[in-house]
């Protein structure tokens, strides 16, 4: 099937999930390079910099969006939808590693990424570094708020709608996350002021 | 007595996701609640620490393993399956990812045929090193900048002039001469118009904080964010917004007058906070930083009193402010039982009690000692008669003083 839907269109209008429910490879390839940074950055850091993890997850996300796109009728946005399939599948996998290391071949903290070894020198690396370790030492229902709001922007009504929370039970697990993140890195405050002067 | 704290809602007020009414009693419980700031530092530096996770991108490989397990299962769905995969009623496979196979691969099980695939390649090979070449660009680019519009003149961003409008990225400076005026959107939360002959720089946007410098001449702000986003460094002292509008002007010497016009700015450094009303203004002064505030309709004589106290150590001259204070200049006299020594500091609280008498469990003792929280529940109880207008004795005395 041939994509002429989707000229001049937005990725995520009407006329393109249509044509995704009818199989418009063009839109399916489209919905992914528009989300696919997003749904990364979500896994990877939800999984502590692991990046074998994000990008299996990031796949699986892709794999069950286009196998349920017929189950999308537009009840809510796109990204809504978007969004709490990939919580689920970060969720899920989760559990699955829990699983697996309570058999001794856990692999749930791994070492971080080796491919910033150079800008590691860097002070604002370093501080990334710690945070993406703190943040993935979250428990999960903080972690996925505030990867939601940093990374996909989101207001709190929307992270309540892919959450299925109320906007006081958003407000509340952003608040916990940050005290913890700041309680547990507030020796970095100085490298933090660097790296922003750096920045 | 109980006050009742906001430390469940600070991160929700950080991010703009309270309504004015609610943002508006976190803001006035701030001001005075050092619990409550302690803790909104706290969220702050949360904030500011999420914020230094880098936004990522996907391997280019990720939609070769999309694609390659679709395929997988459309090879399988081009073969026959037996009656049980099948749905009843549809006759599709009952696999869902099969299904999808089945009608993104009707034919040939692939996305992109060869020709395309090896075209692609290609194509991915040039955009790699395209970005190499880019990556310089994008770091100049990526930086954040403000909007400038010119108002009159020709304003200037690192040494250009700009035309109708020009973009103030951080770390650069906009001046203006004495003909030309800009006006500067700050982000999205308000505006600051700059007059003829100033020089400011953008020092730093980011979510919890908007800094500019001032390093002479005088600008406008209107904030209309919450509290403590918006700063402006002067050589002498620090003007935190705390949701108002004011006038702050800083001659060459690096003497700073801050006119507050609505709300309430606090100017300060490490050692000193003065916190100024509407109608009220604060002058300052490098090496001895912020002076007391005073209502702008304060007689020429108490604020010339005043300023000799605070800016030439001239003790003498409390006698004319405490003898020169009315009921309003209590904000005055408030912030000067901090700044004096302990044996004037008595004679101040007997001038303010005689004006304001002290709410219950405020003692002399406790004053005269500067007890933290007697000292905020006198503040509390007197911030109603700061409330008013005002007419500008203070730019005679400034002018007659520094200039």
């Amino acid at each position: 099937m041939e994509s002429g839907v989707l000229t001049g269109e937005s990725t995520t209008g009407e006329a393109v999930i249509e044509a995704c429910k009818l199989g418009d490879r063009e839109a399916f390839r489209r919905l992914f390079e528009k989300y696919k940074d997003r749904v990364y950055s979500i896994a990877l850091y939800f999984f502590g910099g692991d990046e074998a993890t994000a990008a299996d997850v990031t796949q699986q996300v892709f794999l069950k969006l286009f196998t349920r796109i017929s189950q999308f009728h537009g009840e809510a946005e796109f990204t809504t939808w978007l969004y709490r399939l990939t919580t689920n599948t970060c969720v899920d996998e989760q559990r699955k590693r829990k699983r697996v290391q309570q058999f001794g071949e856990g692999i749930e903290v791994r070492e971080p990424r080796e491919r910033r070894t150079q800008e590691d020198r860097l002070a604002r690396a370093e501080v990334a570094h710690a945070v993406e370790r703190a943040v993935a030492a979250l428990r999960p229902k903080l972690r996925v708020v505030m990867l939601l709001k940093y990374f996909e922007e989101m207001s709190y009504e929307e992270i309540a709608g892919v959450l299925n929370l109320s906007k006081g039970t958003v407000a509340s697990r952003l608040n916990r996350g940050h005290k913890i993140l700041a309680r547990r890195l507030g020796h970095l405050r100085g490298e933090l002021v660097r790296a922003e002067q750096e920045s | 007595m109980f006050t009742r704290h906001f430390k469940k809602h600070l991160t929700a007020y950080a991010h703009g996701e309270l309504s004015p009414t609610e943002a508006g009693r976190v803001a006035g419980h701030l001001r005075h609640c050092a619990a409550c700031r302690a803790e909104f530092e706290e969220i702050k530096l949360g904030i500011r620490l999420v914020e230094c996770l880098p936004s990522v991108s996907a391997p280019a490989d990720l939609w070769d393993g999309i694609e390659a397990a679709l395929v997988r299962e459309a090879n399988r769905a081009q073969h026959p399956v037996s009656q049980n995969q099948l749905d009843a009623h549809t006759h599709q496979p009952t696999n869902p990812l099969r299904r999808a196979a089945r009608i993104l691969f009707p034919e040939d099980g692939s996305l992109f045929p060869s020709r395309r695939r090896a075209f692609a390649a290609a194509f991915a090979a040039v955009c790699l090193a395209l970005v190499a070449g880019s990556v310089w660009f994008y770091m100049r680019s990526s930086r954040p900048t403000w909007e400038v519009a010119r108002v009159e003149g020709a304003p200037r961003i690192a040494s250009g002039r700009i035309g109708e409008r020009g973009r103030l990225a951080v770390g650069e400076w906009l001046e203006t001469d004495a003909a030309s005026r800009a006006e500067i959107s700050v982000a999205n939360i308000g505006e600051v118009e700059v007059e003829p002959n100033t020089r400011v720089r953008l020092v730093e946007t980011r979510l919890t904080e908007h800094r500019l410098e001032l390093a002479r001449g005088t600008l406008h702000a209107r904030i209309w964010a919450p509290p403590r986003l918006f700063f402006v460094n002067t050589p002498s002292a620090v003007a935190a917004d705390l949701g108002c509008a004011y006038t702050l002007e800083v001659d060459d010497a690096g003497r700073g007058l801050l006119h507050v016009t609505s709300g309430y700015v606090a100017l300060e450094t490490d050692a000193r906070e003065s916190i100024v009303p509407a109608g009220a203004a604060c002058l300052t002064k490098p090496g001895t930083g912020p002076g007391t505030p005073f209502f702008e309709d304060a007689p020429e004589g108490f604020v010339e009193s005043l300023a000799k106290l605070d800016f030439e150590g001239d003790r003498a001259s409390l006698d004319a402010v405490l003898a020169g204070a009315r009921p309003r200049d209590t904000l005055t006299l408030w912030h000067l039982l901090s700044r004096v020594g302990a044996d004037e500091r008595a004679r101040v609280y007997e001038r303010l009690a005689a004006l304001s008498p002290p709410p219950e469990g405020v003692t002399r003792e406790g004053v005269v000692r500067l007890d933290r929280a007697m000292l905020d529940a006198w503040k509390d109880n007197l911030e109603g008669n700061w409330l008013g207008g005002s007419t500008p004795a203070v730019r005679r005395v400034w002018r007659k003083l520094w200039q």
